[in-house]
């Protein structure tokens, strides 16, 4: 009676990877199964023919180049910056950089486009219901931010060296503006965020 | 890279790289270098440069290339050189470099299209201008099925089946199981075969 086919450890035993009584095994099924051996045969010719098609082509001459390029670079202490490494760590180094320039150019120019000067002929506001309040700058703030284009003039409690950050953001809608006061305050006051009418 | 590998052998209960107790004939040469001799390095380039050229040459399937990765591995063992541990073999560490440096240099070039055709063989009557012809057309195609295998297996099966490594020195140096390299090489070994069978039509029921 003849054992199972073996065709899935040919690959195996074509180079000599199956143990000894594994090997046994699987040659007693060959000498009784053409199929398995007609299959051993075709992967014996693979196997050569990959031998065959993958000898390298490389001659003493490009040996000797390779040293020639490798002994340049070693002797001129080209090692100690190599060659792929370097350049693309300067290049991540550079894209950051860029892209750090690029995000505050935006942020900029995002923060400048609203606050805009305001004319002054602008209509009331429609709805009553947000009578201007705005904030009376308290004292205790140091730090005005530096993009706030002051385009109304303070209230005369407002010290002089202590100036709100103030933001104006003309929205779509002509009869609206929002504006935004921004100022360091002490930590019991309530943060005063207004809408103003022009 | 190379101490991930290490990491993994030292997981998978592996020492790193071999301990076979036989001299190696390149630990002079690594010594001198290691002691500051720049110029011994070129000895240890020339008893090894036909090994790194071949096993970059087998794994790209490019002869430019190759010959990048070949350079970019002596300038890596070159910086890496001092760390090597006097005792080891050096050839299997460099091969493993040369492994390496072959995985990133195709990472970059990323996957190559491979063109595909059906190769009829020559028949009885076939005459020998034909027959060099179709020898050409099949090793390209076997370098096709080749370059076709996942970076694993074609690694494995270049180290085992070409290069002539053992399947354990092919485990040490790929950073795996020898287990996996038995079952790499197997699978490489049979999709070759399919591919040869495949696109390799004999006329009239010959042999394919």
């Amino acid at each position: 009676m003849m054992t199972p086919h073996v065709l899935d450890q040919l690959p195996l035993w074509i180079e000599g990877d199956l143990a000894a009584p594994e090997t046994a095994a699987l040659e007693a099924h060959l000498s009784q199964c053409p199929e398995c051996r007609r299959a051993a045969e075709r992967l014996r010719d693979s196997q050569a023919w990959l031998r065959e098609a993958l000898e390298p082509p490389f001659e003493a001459p490009d040996r000797q180049r390779l040293r020639a390029r490798v002994m340049e670079q070693i002797c001129t202490g080209a090692t100690a910056k190599p060659g792929p490494r370097m350049p693309l760590r300067r290049s991540l180094l550079l894209a950051s950089a860029a892209t750090l320039l690029l995000a505050s150019l935006i942020w900029n120019l995002e923060r400048a486009r609203p606050s805009r000067p305001v004319h002054p002929g602008l209509p009331a506001p429609l709805s009553s219901a947000m009578p201007p309040s705005r904030p009376e700058p308290t004292p205790q703030v140091s730090r005005p931010r530096p993009a706030a284009r002051p385009s109304r003039a303070r209230s005369p409690e407002s010290p002089p060296l202590a100036e709100p950050a103030r933001i104006e953001f003309q929205t779509s809608d002509p009869a609206v503006r929002i504006i935004w006061l921004a100022q360091a305050k002490p930590p019991s006051e309530p943060i005063q965020t207004p809408l103003e009418a022009p | 890279m190379l101490q991930a590998t290490e990491a993994v052998l030292m997981e998978e209960g592996l020492s790193p790289l071999l301990e076979i107790p036989v001299a190696d004939p390149l630990e002079q040469l690594v010594r001198r270098v290691q002691g500051g001799e720049t110029e011994a390095f070129e000895g240890l380039m020339l008893q090894t440069e036909k090994r790194v050229l071949s096993v970059a040459w087998r794994i790209l399937g490019d002869r430019h290339l190759a010959e990048d990765a070949a350079q970019e591995t002596y300038l890596r063992v070159f910086r890496s050189l001092p760390g090597f541990r006097l005792g080891e073999p050096f050839e299997p560490w460099l091969v493993r470099i040369a492994v390496n440096v072959c995985y990133d240099l195709g990472r970059k070039r990323g996957p190559r299209a491979v063109p595909i055709e059906f190769l009829e063989l020559p028949g009885e009557a076939a005459s020998s201008a034909e027959e060099s012809f179709l020898l050409q057309q099949r090793r390209t195609l076997v370098r096709q099925g080749l370059a076709g295998l996942p970076p694993g297996e074609r690694a494995a099966l270049v180290l085992r089946d070409l290069e002539g490594f053992s399947t354990e020195e092919v485990a040490r140096m790929l950073g795996i199981r020898p287990v996996t390299v038995r079952s790499q090489v197997a699978s490489a070994r049979a999709k070759i075969q399919a591919f040869c069978a495949r696109l390799m039509a004999a006329p009239q029921g010959g042999r394919p």
